[in-house]
């Protein structure tokens, strides 16, 4: 398979001070890529730093061979979309509407939308199961609603590789494996590359193709889930008393 | 929590992209009243004339004038035959109308700007007034003519709208300063009413130090209102706040983006600092020409973005635009009909009136807001 996207000696951080270094990510089409790791470790660095957010520190990104810092800013919309933890406030916007800003790298200078735009839209609509909300004034909408919409955002961007910082936040059980869900069919039937970070260690471990955990300033651990549980602690990992690990989450140990 | 979100999708369904129809109405009621406001502001008067009258001289006028325009100069006898051709002639064109056209102009450039600010700052109580932007402008363009005017001459109106300009970029950086510091909406209204505030007493030390004649321009121009208007000033209204209007609609796709915050503007294309800078440049250019022309004009730029808004039931900044601008020139139309004619002889100044409107649209907006907040 084709390595799709690729991190090299990647080094993050703020204002040139390097939080995390050596770190090297490669991705084929379609895989998913997850990071966990405690509360403050960096997981939205990294992703800040992979969608050229934030300035990399060191090392190079690269999408299909381009380095991130080649690729113009349309192109890379084109290609990139992301689903952030910050949350955004658009005044009388519907959903359709906000779904439809996912058009934006594709549209002319007013963002008209053609037909082929609307088919986009109303396909990220119906894939996350928002069709019933798109005449919906965003702002009335319950988290786990505004998050499907978010989502619907990005997907209609029609990225190769989609990014997203904490989706299941602030989402109830159904709602995270929905989303879940979701991410999983648009990997298998778009060949979506998507990376993100977790909270939920049991269902990053379900979902992704890779884990990633983050911890200090080097990588952790990164493999396939079955890899990084054989040589690592979660316990460790989020810095846990092992007694208490070992009653709450037996089925975590190995 | 229900489950209706979870009903099947209907694939017949079509999908919707801002309410064109509600658009196009509140356009054309806009325009209407917009005729209505021709008429009575001609009208209206000391010597009232006839409307009959007045659309036929009107129609002559505009003839002559693009005859004129066109054949570079050939009717310009023409047109200043027909502008002394009586009295009420006269007091059409040489008074009334050019005060109507400036209000018009200068009242839709000031509203655009005020929703350029909120565009910029993410916040619907953002405006050149309140944000004492337009007080800077006055600060710089009163330094200038108490300083300046006595070495130089007399000052074109293209160089006190560069004054205004500049006075609007430094007060406007003074409060981006500030801006980065404070996250709540209503504090950086308090930290422009302040800036607003130093100004103006920058703005009275001056005075102080200048001599009467100078004062009594200063006096008369600071207070506001569109009595000093001329064919001149017009004239400059129109070549700098149109082609600024025109610059803000062909930044609509990229205003509708920024709105879900910087990160996703980012992610999809827009380049932050570059956009950032001209919302800012663009911004003080409108609101600063409406300053140098007119003086200070009070919360027009809050409230008239807010009823286009409220009247459109969308933000779309295809709509939102044209319509800001439209309703802007209406609303201050208006204010200068009550402003010149309810307590005449006397004047009152436009933003007596603007701010007996505009004010309590703000509260409003205010309270509005605090009780919707979630969080």
């Amino acid at each position: 398979m084709n390595i799709y996207f690729k991190a090299e000696d990647l080094a993050v951080g703020y204002n040139g001070n390097a939080l995390i270094s050596d770190i090297n990510i490669e991705l084929e089409q379609g895989k998913i890529l997850t990071m966990i790791g405690p509360n403050g470790a960096g997981k939205s660095t990294i992703l800040k730093s992979v969608t050229g957010q934030l300035e990399l520190v060191g090392g190079t990104v690269f999408l299909e061979n381009m380095k991130l810092g080649d690729i113009n800013p349309k192109t890379l919309a084109q290609n990139m979309a992301v689903v952030l933890t910050e949350r955004i406030r658009p005044e009388l916007m519907t959903c359709a509407e906000l779904v439809a800003m996912g058009r934006y790298p594709y549209t002319n200078m007013f963002g008209k939308l053609t037909a082929e735009d609307e088919e986009a839209v109303r396909e990220a609509l119906e894939r996350v199961h928002g069709m019933s909300l798109k005449d919906r004034d965003f702002m009335t909408l319950s988290d786990g609603q505004k998050q499907r919409i978010m989502l619907a955002r990005a997907i209609c961007q029609e990225p190769k590789v989609l990014i997203l910082d904490e989706p299941t936040a602030y989402l109830d059980i159904r709602y995270k494996v929905e989303l879940l869900e979701i991410l999983k069919e648009l990997a298998n039937s778009r060949g979506t590359t998507i990376i993100m970070s977790l909270h939920e260690i049991e269902l990053a471990l379900k979902v992704s193709d890779y884990i990633m955990c983050v911890n200090g300033d080097k990588i952790a651990a990164y493999g396939t889930p079955e890899e990084v549980m054989a040589k690592t602690s979660i316990a460790k990992l989020y810095d846990m008393d092992q007694a208490a690990f070992e009653k709450w989450f037996p089925h975590l140990m190995h | 929590m229900g489950n209706s979100q979870n009903l099947p999708a209907n694939g017949t369904e079509n999908l919707r992209f801002g309410n064109t129809a509600r658009f196009t109405a509140v356009m054309v009621i806009f325009c209407v009243l917009f005729l209505a406001g021709i008429i009575l502001n001609i009208n209206i008067g000391s010597v009232s004339i006839g409307t009959g009258d007045i659309f036929s001289m009107l129609w002559k006028g505009c003839k002559y004038g693009i005859a004129n325009i066109f054949t570079g100069g050939a009717y310009s006898e023409k047109l200043s035959d027909l502008m002394r051709a009586s009295t009420e002639n006269q007091i059409i064109f040489s008074i009334r109308l050019p005060r109507m056209i400036l209000a018009a102009i200068l009242g839709g450039a000031l509203s655009v700007s005020g929703y350029l600010l909120q565009v910029f700052f993410r916040n619907p109580i953002a405006g050149p007034f309140v944000l004492g932007i337009s007080s800077g402008a006055k600060m710089v363009v009163g330094i200038t003519m108490i300083f300046l005017a006595p070495v130089i001459g007399s000052l074109s109106s293209i160089s006190i709208i560069l004054a205004a300009f500049l006075g609007s970029l430094l007060i406007t950086s003074v409060v981006l300063v500030f801006a980065k510091n404070v996250r709540s909406m209503s504090m950086l209204l308090v930290i422009g009413i302040m800036v607003g505030y130093i100004c103006s007493a920058v703005t009275d030390f001056c005075i102080n130090f200048a001599n009467d004649h100078d004062v009594v321009n200063l006096k008369n121009w600071s207070m506001g209102s569109f009595s000093g208007a001329n064919w001149g000033y017009v004239e400059a209204a129109l070549l700098m706040c149109i082609p600024g209007v025109i610059m803000a609609l062909l930044l609509s796709k990229p205003i509708s983006a920024y709105a879900l915050g910087e990160g996703y503007a980012r992610s999809m294309g827009i380049k932050i600092k570059p956009f950032r800078v001209i919302l800012i440049l663009l911004s003080s250019l409108l609101s600063s020409c409406v300053t140098a022309l007119a003086g200070p004009i009070s919360f027009v730029g809050i409230a008239v973005p807010h009823i286009a808004r409220s009247l459109l039931k969308s933000s779309k900044p295809l709509f939102v635009i044209p319509a800001t601008f439209v309703s802007g020139a209406v609303f201050c139309m208006f204010c200068d009909l009550i402003a010149r004619t309810v307590f005449a002889p006397t004047e009152l100044t436009i933003g007596t009136v603007t701010s007996i409107f505009g004010a309590p649209i703000v509260i409003y907006m205010m309270i509005k807001r605090r009780s919707g907040r979630e969080d």
